[in-house]
Formats: structure tokens, C-alpha cells, sequence
């Protein structure tokens, strides 16, 4: 604090001293040429800048530009371009006069944009000192990509990012450097164009059938991929500190496209059309296996109750004690489960012309559910751009429509989505006007399936136990229907997604507006207001027709609303300066208001008497209910960061930011999180210019960051109504109030301490360049929903408790292999190894975590956080294998039902429960390749996670040959497995897999058009193919290894207490796309 | 040089004016709650007490769940066989009828645990409300005081025969504290129901029906007293709690100085002499969703067949086809139980056994397989049961009006037939009174056997096994076999057997120890 004293005082006193050294000649100006130093072409979209001013222009088409207005003297003149070495020449400008320069640019290893958006402002490459990754757009826009999230997979090191399932448009776990926090969000702080967003689900939540409901999906597909044009990962604490108290899971900043190079204006069309079905489904038995397995069973049944009447003859005689006395006993499936194969059919019909009207048919059927609930589904994407505009006025427009169907019927996602992008510079480009308004609407069509648990509702989970031998539809003289077998928690699951409906919809507008004025050379003032509003809403309806709607109370209809708004102003001084060759200074300093509202709505209504209105008409119910909620809250903030370069060796960058929040009580609302980082370019240096490195940086950094994740009105005690505590005296009803939550006026901030050391280089004039990266990341005060001391309603509540350290390697490295004319092919490879460890968690021994799904499974956890291990650390009973009768053994130590060390489910001690798995990684792998050939330009990535264990949920509740008592299907490897019929399923190390792969997550073959020859107006147009999840080498039996287990269901699931638990989640496609871009 | 830098302050300055302007109101970060209300905001008019008061009731129907499973299922009542894929819930059900638990094991996290926050919430309610009652004055005021007084001894009260000592709470803060002995507990249950009694009414008008009487305060009193023996020591063993003999009321001083054994039978009799109660004409009557108007329940949980508002016992027991929506097919009676009931006492009709119907149509019904759906009475295996077995308790009948698995049948805490067992077996324990013991449980058996069938003679046993036929099923075993010292006891399904004498009161789980490290855990536990 002592240092932050006196460095703010410091940056003060520079920018005063700095402000009155104006140039005062008359200015000149630059023109040129930037041509590709390999091919000798020339090359358009090249920032050429003054270094130091804001003077920038973009080449043209021609590989021409023109400065005008530049301050007359020796000037660095500097070219930078994506893809390319950046380049310095000096030149001297004369006073009134033109100086041309010709410039030529040498293909660079790492695809990088040579300047950096980073927290509040750009910065150039090489003056970064933190630790910080970017994407580029078009890079990354492959194959069929949704979200922002999507871009990002396997391409920056230390970023993982699990999609939460293959659902359209699915939202994604996001972990940069392996999350902060265990209970609070570890979602990172997104911003775009300079705008935080507040990343939350714009849709309401469905409603679970006796399970949860699916999770939101990503509220991000608002922004249109096409439209990104580069994402900077700001990943340790001393870049992103200056966003302070939402930064602790890093910041992802997302720069869209904007208006192109003066006077020419650009038409594009891209197109793709799509096919995806799913990688993989479940492996059930067919219906040949499953009747054969039943037969098998009753075979065994009779031998065994012959055996017993013989044994004792009076039983057999009189079926009351008969039934009484051996019904357990007896081994197998007793004869009634043969009805239950096929279908009965009575009377003639098609199924037997020639049947008298008491005749019964029984018809088979094989009816493979897990196919009949997927499908090929076909998604199609336009985008239209066009840019334009004159020297003072740029702006780009585009238009976007997708249509992703999803691999499970009845589910997808339409986007319309509309982009402005407007730039306008006036005073003699003094000021500049900026405007981005986005706005789309995504129509959500869903399934109803489960996120965890669930007996009734969930299409998965029903076509992993409906029996095969049945049909989806049969046909009698009441009419075709969808066959349903009339057991309550055995739903037909094409009936559940056909029948139930399940829609939502979000309109959602994000809009930003910039003045930037330069006050004084290098000094600029700039007021952003930023504007996110989104409506969303959901329409469901349980019908009649189906058995669901029936058992909700005959239809049941509701529609709710969601509505979101975030608006932010910011302001900002940005000073920049360079002092001759030797020192430059480069300060921010702003001020941000934050204000966020949310308000539902919600209205149910159950019990209706036709199909007719669905969720049109809630008045017809016999009974309603309705909810509202509203909520608000507000983040102030002052923040400065400084950079300071000496002899472009040494940089130094300090960063301040002081945060209030009204979530936390008065005394605990404000926090200061600063940061500091340095680096030194060792190849700037004598004694290394001769070395083997074109580049070689060493960067250190600190910073600290905070996590506010606590809901609205977390400190203060809160009285609400609700049927919990709703009492009748006499017969009706009186409304009562209770406590909603449980204060906690102490809390206040989870805090992260990170340190970052680096080691960037650049070998062969940059053809390979990479960095190495180690951190350490403690956090500490963790938010955690715990137990409250008794009596405390509700009884639990958030506290700041104990503390978490991550600390990771990572690596990241970029090289040109083949440079030539007609042939580049540039390789990249990110890896990352992340180790966590729960230090402490003040006076919880262990805190249970990871829910467990399925029957039978209710107060099951498979987690635990443990002091000393990490998160994701499995818990539970170690499975030995099977006794001569069929039972599961297990570990134990002590207990009357222990015996040699073994004993079956009913005598598991929790004591004898041990660490049985670990759902981390031991390192993450992603590589990615493009090749330019001739025409032609090949990409793809490859993603490999090696070491982590998964705990298949899904096994465990449906690999269990006892599903045949209740006439349910189960998973094939369960027909060959030792465990008896009667054997429940318990949780153990049994499911605990070993889950490491290696997915071909994109690969892309584009061909460039010769134009000429084609058209005279196109100025592009490229042809491509692409394969997104070609392939997928795994051990792991379940249908993906990467699993979200993102959970709302219960507060210590919430986050990342919970990792790596697979329950039947919406499979995940392989796809495969044609596409076409154009540019006219 | 100069002029530029003139106009450069003058445009920084011009520039902070802006940021400025907007900023002054821009630091207040307090919070305005929208869809919740401060107390310190409420209370200020009796239908706000009121509110509050309805709130503090409400908890009443979380005393059904766990606390109710852990007073039954870990008894001669109750089973919860694992059914195949069915209700194995990581040996929860089983832990809790073996009597295998400790501070850690699954039946602790699922229900003891679950019966500390709820009744402990019920606490917290009513420190709420009472808290408020002293910084307002509404009409009525001292009435709801007593009201909220007797509802935070009765959660009090509950988790005192679960646990034993508690923390004792008097504010609605949020705090650690150390527990207080049970005596200590039993005697503030004691002094707040005595203090509160004055305020309430001898009755309600049918408006309130199921709000707090004097009678319902004479009734938890009366049972206190005649479990004095138990809810007065901390542990079991020499001079604590006898987990293999009676434990009588004798010898126990209880406010007045009265012994707790005249204290029990003196309560019983300002409940018998009220004017109020009497026994229902059948003993079915006090069970079906008409029973609001039952003169014989004292203390109720009140339903209404309304969302989230009625009672689900018809859950818990019924086959998966006997009801919609679909039951759980869960809880079972031991075939010893059911067995031990005398087969022409009515009383035994409260058990489902053979061939089912639906209880709404009367249809018969099939089981999942499609079979003739046949409850048995044994359970071969419980860790492997069947869908049939197992006899099942239906002593509150479906409500024809239920909405899904709302039924609006009361459920009594107390009611007469129990009052006049606690009154014989007070004064079989050596308290004075009229009627003689025999001839209480006899009213009660005459009630329920046509042709009459009445006792000759009457011992605390006998007492055991008429408390048995009487109110199985509600929630009184697990309290009645510790009073009895055979709560340890083997029985069918229990393996292994003899437990441990720690038993007799339940471990404190080890979460809420975490939380509250004042708190020692019960003795024997480790």
C-alpha cells in the first residue's frame, strides 16, 4: 500500500509535467507502400502509425497509405499487421513537405495483432507486461461456431472451456487458469468494445420434472462470430486488476469489427450450411438382447420355484403364502415380465386381419431409442457486411440469420442479429465519435431434459430405460398415438420432446457510444455510455396428451419473463507520450458507473380441458400461480493504470482500481485491487543482439483481484412471502412471511493474489516465437454457502471462508515451419498444467459437493472438499469386486458387516470412504496448424486433456440389469457384468473413470476463387469445408469425456465445487460444413 | 508552448467538469431490496404479525419430515427396504432403522441433520416475530407473544428428545452457543409454555381452528412430564438415561415442586375436564381430511388440499399405482408389528396388506410388471425387497379433494387417545388420579373391538403395547421404546443387534458441530 501511495502521486505529477511539451511547426506527411517481404505483394489492411500520436491509417488495397498532418521532425514510423513482424523505421518529415517510405513486412510466427486491446484502452505488444492472450477472429471463426466461448476453445493457453453439452447454442464452463473460486461464479468478466457486460442468462429457467432444470444456454449467442474481429484474454491479475473486483477469473475482451480503410467501401456474403449428427449414443441393448436377457431371467425363475415347491410342497399350493413367503426369494424375473415385451394388441386389426374380436396379438418391435430421439440435423448461416465511408466517417453494417437445429429432435436455435458499427472523426480528427449498437433476437426451441436427478420428465433419461421392444407410435381403431406404457416413471421420450412444448425467446440490444477528444498532444479524454437491455422470455406446456402433463395435474402452461439491464458510463484520460528514444509513458485514468436491474415474471397455470390454448390462455386453468422478483445493484469504480517504457527495454506497469459494491454492507463495500508488472527486453540489449533471439522478454507481475459473486441484499436480513411460510387456520390459507435469507453482514470480497513470471522469445527473426508462463494464484476468503450456527433460517449462509491455491504452467508456441512463396504453414500449440489445492476452509472438515443422479441415489454425494486436495476430488466407497451370489463388495475397516476386509452396500461405513478419484487434468493440450497453399488454406485443432478422472453417473444408474425388474432397458455392458439382478447401485470407485482424450476439434480446407476469371466485381471468394469433432480418442466408456457438471440444483454445487460428473447430457454432434465467403 | 497548454487545461478541466457532474450522485451504493422487506420496515400493523405469526406456524409441516422419519424408521414401526434400484439412497434408510449411525454416517447428513435445521428454523421464526413484538404494539399483542412462545418451545421441544441439550435461543441473532444441558432445556420449555398459557385461548372459533389452546400447552406438558425420566439426563448409563429398563417419571421434580408423574397426570386432567375434547365416536374419524372438526386432536399440523400446503403420508407408503400422481412405494411396517396387532382390533385397519386397490377408484390395481399388485406382510430380504412387500401404514386416508399430493388430513401432535395412556401410565408409575389405569385404556380399546374385548389387568407394558396399537404411525415409538428402555433392542430387521446404548440420543451431525464448534457431541459418539 505504501508503494501505491506513492506511485499515484507519481503518475500525477508525470502527466502534468508531460502535458505542455507540444510541437509547434507546421505539420507534414507520410506516403507510402507495405508489401509482404517474401512474395513482394502488396498488402492491404496494414496499420501504419506515428509512434507515440494517434496518427494511424490503414493501407489500402494497393498496399498505399498516406499520414497527413504529422508533426514535421524525426518521426518512428511503425507498420503492423496481423500475421506480420511489426515494423520501426525512422523518417524525417519535413515542415509542409511529404517524405515516402516504402516498408516491407515479414510473415511472423503467432497470428497476433501487433496492438492489444487491453483493460480501458490498446496497448502495443511489446510495452504488455502481464499475462494476456488473444484470438483472432477469423481464426478462430470455423466450422459451426455459436459464441464467443466456442472461438476461444484450445486456442489460448490456460484457458479451458467445456461446453456444457450439445445442446444448440449451449453455454460453457470457462476456466482461465483453473477458475478462483469454488462456490462464487468462476465465470471470467467479459467486455465488449470497452464495455463490461453483465454475463448472465437472459432466458428464464425452464421447470424440472422431479429433477433440475437444463441449464441456460449461453447468453452470449447475441454476438454474431462473423462480427468479433479479435478476443485478449487478460489472464493474471496484474493485467486485469484494473477491472478490479470482477476480474479475479480474468477478462476476456471481445473488439468487434469496425468500419474499413478510408474510401473504399466492401460488400461480404458468407455462407454456411451444415449437418450434424451425434459423436456418439448411449449403448443399449437392442430388443433381440433385451427380450433375450428377460427369457433368460424367467428360465431362471421357474427352475428356481420348482426347486423351492419341491422343497417345501405346501407353499406352492396355496398362492396367498406362496406369494408371501418366497416372492424375494425366488432368482430371476417372474413370468409376468414376458407381457411386457411387445405390445398386446386385441381384436383384428392390421396387426391380424383374420382375429376374432377376443383374439390377442403380441407384436415386437426393435425400437432404438437413442436414434429415434437424434437425428441429422442441418444448420444454415448468412452473414452480410458492408463497409464504407469517407476519410472523416467509417462504419460497418451487417446482418446475420443462423438456424442451428439440434442432433436431438425437437431442439434448436434461430438467431436474427443486426450489428451498426460507426466511427466519425471531426476538429481536424481531435475527436472521434464511435458507435456499436448490436441487436438480435434468438429463438431457443428445448427439450425437456435433465440437468441432474429427475424420475418423470427428462427425454434422456427415458431413452435409456424404455424398453425396445416397443414401439414410438401404435396404431388401433382409437387412431394413431405415441405408444406410453402407462408406468409412471417410464415416459416415451420422442412423445416427451415432440409433445411437450418448450420456447424461449431473447431480444437483446447492446449498444455503446464513445467521444474521444485529444485535449493536448498525447493527452485524450474519452465518455463511453453503454447500454445492455435484454428481454427474455419462455413458453411451456405440459399437454394433456401427454402422460407428464397428466401426472402435473392434466396440462400445465406457464410463461415467464426475464428482463435484464446493465448501463455504464465510463470515463477515461488517457495520456500518451514519447520522449524521444528513450522514454515513453502511457496512463490511463477513468471513473465507472455500473447500475444493474433484473426483474421476473412468472405465471403458471394447471389443470386445463383441451390442448387447445397451450400456454395462450392461463385463464382456462383450474388453478394458477404467479411469481415476480426483481433485484438491483450498483458498481462504482476509479481506476488508473500507468505503463512506462524505457528504451523499449524496460516497461513498467501499475495498475489501481478502487471498487464499491452495494451487495456488501456498509464498511465492506469498497476494496482496492492493484496491481504491478515489469518486463525487460533482454534482446534489446547489447550483449544478446547477436544472440540466436530476435526476441527475448522476461515479464514479472502481481496483482490482486476480487470476486463479488454474492447475490443482491446478501447482508441484510430479508422478509418474503411464499407458500414455505403460508399456514391455514380454519380451512383458509393466511399469507405468511419468513426470513428469504440468512445475513451475513460481514462479508465481503473473495480475493485473489496472483503472481505471474514469463519468459517470451522469438527465434529466426520471430518465425518461432513463444512464451512459458508460471503463476500462482491464492484466494482467499472464499464465498462459500455453509452451515449457519443453529437456529439461523434458511440454514445456511455465505461466508468468507478458508482458502484455495491454483498454480500453473503454461506454454505457448508459435512458429512458421515453411515460409515461401505459395507455401506458409504456421503451428501453434498451447499446454497448460494447473494444479489446485483446497488450503484451508476455517472449521468445515469437509464440505460434500457433487450431487449424484439417478433412483435410489438421494442424498448421495460423490465429492468432497478436503483440505490438502484439490476440487473435484472424488469420495466415496472403493468397490473390490463381487461376491459368489452377485453383491457389490467394498472396502472396509471395522463393523459387524465387514468380513475379510469386505462387505456388501448395506454395511459401507462412511468411515472407510477414501479419495477415489481426481477430476483435473494433469495437463491440456491444444494445437493448431494452417497451411497456405497455392489456393489453398488448411486449418485445424486438436485438443488433448490428459490424467483426469470422470465419475460416470450415467453408468452407474443405468448399467444396473435390476432396471428389468421395473421392464426398463439398461446399458449393454451391464448384460455380461457379475452383479446380481437385486443389487442396487451404489456409488463407488466403480464409476470413477479414467477420462483423458485427444479430439480433432476443427478441421478446415478453404480454396481461394481466382476472381478474374469468375467475376469482375468480387474482389474474394473462397470455398470451404470443414469437420468440427472428426474424431475423439478416448478410454472413457461414457459418451464424452469432457463433462460441465455446472449444477444450480444445489449452492455447493454451484461453481467449481463440483467437477467432472457425467449424467445423461444432450449428446454432442459431429459436424460437418460447406461454406462460401465473398467480398465484393 | 504556453497557449497550448492553457488550452489544454482549460480542456482537462472542462473534461473533469463532465465526468463530475454525473459522478456526484453516482458513489450511494445503498441497497433498496425490491422483492423482500427489512424487518426493521415491518411490524408495524397486526396483519403483519400476523404474517409473521402464519410463518412461524408454517414450519410445523417440516416436523413431518425428517423428524418424523427418524421417530419412526428407526423403530419396530418402520422399514425402508432397499427395492431393487429403488430407495438404496446411500444407505440412508437402512443406517437409520439398524441404528448404525454416528456423527458422519448417511442417515446423520439426511435426516438427523435435516431434523436439527428444520426445527431449528421453526426456532428462528419465532425469534423473529417475538423480537419484533418487543419494539411494536399492535392489538392482540400478548395473545400472538404466547402464541409464538409455545410454537418456539414446542421446535424446542422436538429436538430436545432428538438431541438433548441445545443451544438456547431468545434473540434472532445469528450466533454460536454453547449447548445447555437437557435439564436446562427442559426447564425453559417448561417456563415458556407455563408463561405462555395464560394468554391463549381454552378454544378457537372454526376461522382459527388448529391455533394453539391452553389445551395444546397441557399436552406437550403432560408428555414432557411423563418422559421427565429421559428429557432431564444427558446421556446414557449409571445416573443417565436407562437404555434397557424403564425410565420413570418418579422421583423427578418438576416446577411447583410437584413430582413429574402428578405433574403428567394433573395436565391430562385439565385436558380430560376442559369441556373440550372427547374421544371421537371411531377411531378412524381423527384421521380423514374431515378431521378438523375431530374433538379429539389437541395439537394439530394443519393442512389444506392446497399446492404445498397438504399432507403426503399417502406418498410415502402407497405403490406407484394406487394413486395419482404416483406414490413413492417406500415406507413399510415389520411383519412382527403388524402381526402383534390383534386381528379384530379396528386399530389394525390402518395397515394395508394383500391385494390392492386404487384409493381413489377402488380399482384394482397391478404392479409395475403387471402383475396382481399383493402387499405382504414379511420382507425376505430388506436390502433386496420387491415392489409387494411389506404391509403399509394408510392411517390418514386420501382426501377426494387432494390437489397432486395435497391432502388436507391434519396431522395431531396430540390428541386424547394418547392423553389417557399418558395419564395410566403417570399413575401406574405411582401418581394419583381417577380413572384407574385399567379402566383408561380400556375406554380405548372399547372403541375400537365389537364384540368388546377388554383388558383384565394393566402394566407399564401393557401400556407400551396399547401406546403401539394406538398411535403407530404417529411419530411416538422411537420416544416411547427410549422411555421403555428397548429402544436398543433387536428386532426383525435390525442387524446387528443389541446398538449401543449412545442410541438414545442421536448424534449431533458433524456439520453442525463445524459450524458451531461450542457444541461437544453426545456422549459415546466419536
Amino acid at each position: 500500500m505504501a508503494l501505491l501511495r506513492r506511485l499515484v502521486p507519481a503518475l500525477v505529477a508525470g502527466l502534468v509535467w508531460a502535458v505542455p511539451l507540444g510541437a509547434q511547426e507546421s505539420p507534414g506527411a507520410v506516403t507510402g507502400k507495405v508489401v509482404d517481404a517474401t512474395t513482394q505483394q502488396p498488402l492491404a489492411n496494414v496499420e501504419v502509425a506515428i509512434a507515440g500520436t494517434p496518427h494511424r491509417e490503414l493501407t489500402r488495397a494497393d498496399g498505399g497509405f498516406t499520414l497527413n498532418g504529422v508533426p514535421a521532425g524525426s518521426q518512428r514510423l511503425r507498420a503492423s499487421r496481423i500475421g506480420y513482424g511489426s515494423s520501426i523505421q525512422n523518417v524525417t518529415i519535413p515542415s509542409g513537405g511529404t517524405v515516402t517510405a516504402e516498408i516491407t513486412l515479414s510473415p511472423a510466427a503467432a497470428i497476433l495483432e501487433p496492438v492489444v486491446v487491453t483493460g480501458y484502452g490498446t496497448q502495443r505488444r511489446e510495452a504488455i507486461t502481464g499475462s494476456v492472450s488473444t484470438v483472432e477472429g477469423s481464426a478462430a471463426n470455423v466450422g459451426v461456431v455459436t459464441n464467443v466461448d466456442q472461438m476461444i476453445r484450445g486456442r489460448a493457453a490456460g484457458v479451458e472451456i467445456t461446453q456444457n453439452n450439445g445442446e444448440p447454442g449451449a453455454a460453457s464452463q470457462v476456466l482461465i487458469r483453473g477458475g478462483s473460486s469454488i462456490r462464487a461464479s468462476n465465470d471470467p468478466l467479459y467486455v465488449i468494445d470497452g464495455v463490461p457486460i453483465n454475463n448472465v442468462p437472459t432466458e428464464p429457467l425452464s421447470m424440472g420434472v422431479g429433477g433440475s432444470p437444463a441449464l441456460p444456454r449461453n447468453p452470449l449467442n447475441l454476438l454474431n462470430p462473423s462480427d468479433i474481429a479479435s478476443i485478449t484474454v487478460l489472464k493474471d491479475a496484474s493485467a486485469s486488476a484494473i477491472y478490479g473486483s470482477r476480474a479475479a477469473n480474468g477478462v476476456i475482451l471481445i473488439e468487434t469489427k469496425k468500419g474499413g480503410a478510408a474510401g473504399g467501401s466492401t460488400v461480404e456474403y458468407d455462407t454456411y450450411v451444415a449437418a450434424a449428427s451425434p459423436l456418439k449414443r448411449l449403448d443399449l441393448l437392442d430388443a433381440g438382447e433385451f427380450s433375450g436377457f428377460v427369457r433368460g431371467q424367467v428360465t431362471v425363475w421357474r427352475t428356481d420355484s420348482v426347486s423351492s415347491c419341491a422343497a417345501q410342497p405346501a407353499f406352492c399350493t396355496d398362492t396367498t403364502i406362496f406369494k408371501d413367503s418366497l416372492a424375494g426369494k425366488l432368482a430371476g424375473l417372474g413370468p409376468s415380465h414376458l407381457k411386457n415385451l411387445g405390445v398386446l394388441y386385441k381384436g383384428p386389426g392390421p396387426w391380424c386381419p383374420a382375429c376374432g374380436p377376443s383374439d390377442t396379438t403380441r407384436l415386437f418391435y426393435n425400437t432404438p431409442w437413442s436414434r429415434a430421439t437424434t437425428r441429422t440435423a442441418v444448420t444454415h448461416n448468412h452473414d452480410v457486411s458492408f463497409t464504407g465511408g469517407s476519410e472523416d466517417t467509417r462504419y460497418r453494417a451487417s446482418l446475420n440469420y443462423a438456424k442451428q437445429d439440434g442432433v436431438a429432435i425437437a431442439s434448436g436455435l434461430e438467431r436474427i442479429q443486426g450489428r451498426l458499427a460507426a466511427t466519425h472523426r471531426a476538429l481536424d480528427n481531435r475527436l472521434r465519435l464511435n458507435l456499436n449498437v448490436t441487436s438480435s433476437r434468438v429463438n431457443n426451441q428445448y427439450i425437456t431434459f435433465e440437468n441432474r436427478g429427475g424420475f418423470e420428465g427428462g427425454v434422456f433419461q427415458n431413452v435409456a430405460i424404455f424398453n425396445p421392444t416397443q414401439p414410438i407410435t401404435v396404431t388401433d381403431p382409437l387412431g394413431t398415438r405415441y405408444f406410453e406404457t402407462g408406468a409412471s416413471s417410464v415416459r416415451n421420450p420422442v412423445a416427451l420432446a415432440e409433445q411437450v412444448t418448450d420456447i424461449g425467446h431473447t431480444i437483446r440490444t447492446l449498444g455503446n457510444a464513445t467521444a474521444e477528444l485529444d485535449l493536448a498532444q498525447g493527452l485524450t479524454g474519452q465518455v463511453t455510455v453503454g447500454v445492455d437491455q435484454s428481454t427474455g422470455d419462455r413458453q411451456l406446456y405440459y399437454p394433456l396428451a401427454n402422460p407428464v402433463g397428466v401426472a402435473l395435474g392434466n396440462g400445465l402452461a406457464q410463461q415467464s419473463n426475464l428482463e435484464n439491464s446493465t448501463r455504464t458510463l465510463q470515463g477515461l484520460l488517457t495520456f500518451r507520450r514519447q520522449l524521444g528514444e528513450v522514454h515513453s509513458f502511457d496512463v490511463v485514468g477513468g471513473y465507472e458507473y455500473t447500475k444493474f436491474k433484473s426483474n421476473l415474471v412468472m405465471a403458471r397455470g394447471i389443470g386445463f380441458f383441451t390442448d387447445a390454448f397451450t400456454y395462450n390462455k392461463l385463464d382456462a386453468a383450474v388453478t394458477r400461480t404467479d411469481s415476480s422478483w426483481a433485484e438491483d445493484w450498483r458498481l462504482v469504480s476509479f481506476f488508473t493504470r500507468a505503463n512506462y517504457g524505457f528504451k523499449d527495454r524496460f516497461f513498467v506497469t501499475g495498475v489501481l482500481r478502487y471498487d464499491g459494491s452495494s451487495r456488501f454492507a456498509e464498511g465492506h463495500k469498497w476494496g482496492v485491487f492493484p496491481g504491478l508488472s515489469a518486463s525487460w527486453h533482454l534482446s534489446q540489449e547489447e550483449f544478446l543482439r547477436n544472440g540466436p533471439f530476435s526476441d527475448l522478454r522476461l515479464r514479472v507481475g502481481w496483482g490482486r483481484t476480487g470476486n463479488p459473486s454474492v447475490p443482491p441484499y446478501s447482508s441484510l436480513p430479508l422478509l418474503v412471502g411464499g407458500t414455505g411460510g403460508t399456514y391455514p387456520w380454519g380451512d383458509a390459507p393466511q399469507t405468511g412471511v419468513t426470513l428469504g435469507r440468512n445475513p451475513n453482514p460481514d462479508l465481503k470480497w473473495e480475493r485473489t493474489n496472483q503472481y505471474n513470471g514469463a519468459v517470451d522469445f522469438g527465434l529466426l527473426n520471430n518465425r518461432i516465437a513463444g512464451s512459458v508462463e508460471y503463476y500462482v494464484k491464492n484466494t482467499s476468503d472464499l464465498l462459500l454457502e455453509v452451515q449457519a450456527p443453529q437456529p439461523a433460517e434458511p440454514s445456511t449462509r455465505i461466508e468468507n471462508v478458508g482458502s484455495m491455491r491454483n498454480q500453473g504452467l503454461e506454454l505457448s508456441l508459435d512458429a512458421v515451419a515453411i515460409s515461401r512463396p505459395g507455401l506458409t504453414w504456421r503451428a501453434g500449440l498451447v499446454f497448460a498444467a494447473e494444479r489446485n489445492k483446497v488450503l484451508n476452509l476455517g472449521p468445515y472438515a469437509y464440505l460434500s459437493s457433487g450431487i449424484v443422479s439417478g433412483q435410489g441415489q438421494s442424498d448421495t454425494r460423490a465429492q468432497r472438499l478436503l483440505p490438502g486436495e484439490p476440487l473435484g476430488t472424488f469420495y466415496g466407497p472403493v468397490f473390490l469386486g463381487w461376491d459368489s451370489s452377485g453383491r457389490q463388495l467394498f472396502r472396509c475397516s471395522t463393523g459387524t458387516k465387514c468380513v475379510n476386509g469386505k462387505t456388501t452396500s448395506d454395511g459401507i461405513s462412511p468411515a472407510d470412504y477414501t479419495v477415489i478419484g481426481n477430476a483435473n487434468p494433469d495437463f491440456t493440450i491444444g494445437l493448431h496448424n494452417q497451411v497456405n497453399w497455392r489456393r489453398f488454406n488448411i486449418t485445424f485443432l486438436l485438443r488433448a486433456a490428459v490424467g483426469q478422472d470422470v465419475f460416470n453417473n450415467t453408468a452407474l444408474v443405468y448399467s444396473t440389469k435390476g432396471n428389468a425388474l421395473q421392464d426398463k432397458n439398461f446399458l449393454r455392458p451391464a448384460l455380461t457384468d457379475s452383479t446380481a439382478l437385486h443389487e442396487p447401485a451404489v456409488y463407488s470407485s466403480r464409476w470413477v473413470e479414467s477420462a483423458s482424450f485427444v479430439r480433432l476439434q476443427n478441421v478446415t480446407v478453404e480454396y481461394n476463387l481466382d476472381i478474374p476469371v469468375l467475376t469482375r466485381s468480387a474482389r474474394s471468394a473462397r470455398l470451404y469445408v470443414s469437420a468440427d469433432n472428426l474424431f475423439l480418442i478416448t478410454g472413457y466408456s461414457g459418451l464424452d469425456p469432457e463433462v460441465s457438471s455446472a449444477n444450480q440444483a444445489d449452492p455447493n454445487d454451484v461453481g467449481l465445487a463440483a467437477r467432472g460428473i457425467d449424467y445423461l447430457s444432450y449428446p454432442r454432434p459431429r459436424t460437418f460444413t460447406a461454406g462460401l465467403r465473398l467480398a465484393f | 508552448m504556453k497557449r497550448s497548454f492553457v488550452k489544454a487545461s482549460i480542456g482537462a478541466a472542462g473534461f473533469f467538469t463532465l465526468l463530475l457532474v454525473p459522478l456526484q450522485g453516482c458513489t450511494d451504493l445503498t441497497e433498496t431490496p425490491r422483492s423482500g422487506i427489512e424487518p426493521s420496515h415491518f411490524f408495524k400493523t397486526e396483519a403483519e404479525v400476523l404474517a409473521s405469526l402464519a410463518g412461524t406456524y408454517a414450519q410445523l409441516r417440516s416436523t413431518l419430515d425428517d423428524y418424523y422419519n427418524v421417530s419412526e424408521i428407526s423403530t419396530d414401526e418402520m422399514v425402508v427396504p432397499t427395492r431393487g434400484q429403488d430407495w438404496y439412497d446411500g444407505g440412508t434408510w437402512l443406517d437409520l432403522h439398524y441404528q448404525t449411525w454416528n456423527g458422519t454416517s448417511a442417515a446423520t447428513g439426511a435426516f438427523f441433520n435435516g431434523a436439527w435445521n428444520a426445527l431449528s428454523a421453526g426456532i428462528a421464526r419465532a425469534n423473529v416475530l417475538l423480537d419484533a413484538l418487543k419494539a411494536t404494539a399492535v392489538p392482540n399483542q400478548a395473545e400472538y407473544e404466547g402464541e409464538a412462545r409455545v410454537l418456539r418451545a414446542f421446535y424446542y421441544y422436538l429436538l430436545m428428545d432428538l438431541f438433548g441439550g441445545m443451544p438456547l435461543a431468545t434473540t434472532s441473532e445469528v450466533t454460536r452457543r454453547e449447548r445447555v444441558t437437557r435439564d436446562s432445556l427442559f426447564k425453559f420449555i417448561e417456563s415458556e409454555l407455563l408463561a405462555a398459557r395464560p394468554e391463549l385461548p381454552v378454544s378457537w372459533n372454526s376461522a382459527n381452528n388448529g391455533r394453539i389452546t391452553k389445551g395444546a400447552v397441557d399436552a406437550i406438558l403432560a408428555n414432557m412430564y411423563v418422559n421427565a425420566g429421559v428429557f432431564t439426563k444427558d446421556s446414557a448409563g449409571a445416573g443417565g438415561i436407562n437404555a434397557t429398563g424403564y425410565n420413570s417419571c418418579a422421583g423427578v421434580t418438576v416446577s411447583g415442586g410437584l413430582d413429574a408423574c402428578q405433574a403428567a397426570v394433573n395436565r391430562a386432567d385439565s385436558i380430560i375436564n376442559s369441556g373440550v375434547y372427547q374421544l371421537a365416536d371411531t377411531f378412524a374419524k381423527s384421521f380423514r381430511a374431515d378431521n378438523a372438526s375431530s374433538t379429539e386432536n389437541i395439537f394439530v399440523v394443519k393442512f389444506i388440499a392446497a399446492d404445498g400446503l397438504g399432507l403426503n403420508f399417502v406418498m410415502r407408503a402407497l405403490h406407484y399405482n394406487q394413486f395419482n400422481p404416483s406414490p413413492w412405494n417406500g415406507f413399510a411396517t415389520l411383519a412382527q408389528t403388524y402381526n402383534s396387532f390383534d386381528a379384530a382390533d379396528q386399530r389394525r385397519n390402518i395397515f394395508l396388506v394383500g391385494q390392492q386397490r386404487n384409493v381413489l377408484t377402488g380399482a384394482l390395481v397391478n404392479d409395475r410388471t403387471g402383475n396382481p399388485l399383493i402387499f405382504t406382510t414379511t420382507i425376505a430380504d430388506v436390502t433386496q425387497a420387491t415392489e409387494g412387500e411389506g404391509a403399509r401404514i394408510y392411517k390418514w386416508p386420501a382426501d377426494p379433494a387432494h390437489i397432486a399430493q395435497n391432502n388436507g388430513n391434519d396431522y395431531a401432535w396430540f390428541r386424547l387417545g394418547e392423553i389417557y395412556l399418558i395419564k395410566a401410565e403417570a399413575e401406574l408409575a405411582g401418581a394419583t388420579g381417577t380413572p384407574t389405569p385399567l379402566s383408561l385404556v380400556n375406554t380405548l380399546r372399547a372403541r375400537v373391538f365389537n364384540p368388546a374385548k377388554p383388558r383384565s389387568a394393566v402394566t407399564a407394558d401393557t401400556v407400551l403395547a396399547e401406546r403401539l396399537f394406538e398411535l403407530t404411525g404417529e411419530a411416538k415409538r422411537r420416544q416411547d421404546l427410549i422411555r421403555f428402555g428397548k429402544y436398543t433392542d433387536c428386532w426383525q430387521y435390525k442387524t446387528p443387534c443389541p446398538s449401543a446404548a449412545r442410541t438414545v440420543l442421536m448424534p449431533i451431525p458433524h456439520g453442525q458441530i463445524d459450524a458451531n464448534p461450542l457444541m461437544k457431541q453426545n456422549p459415546g459418539y466419536p
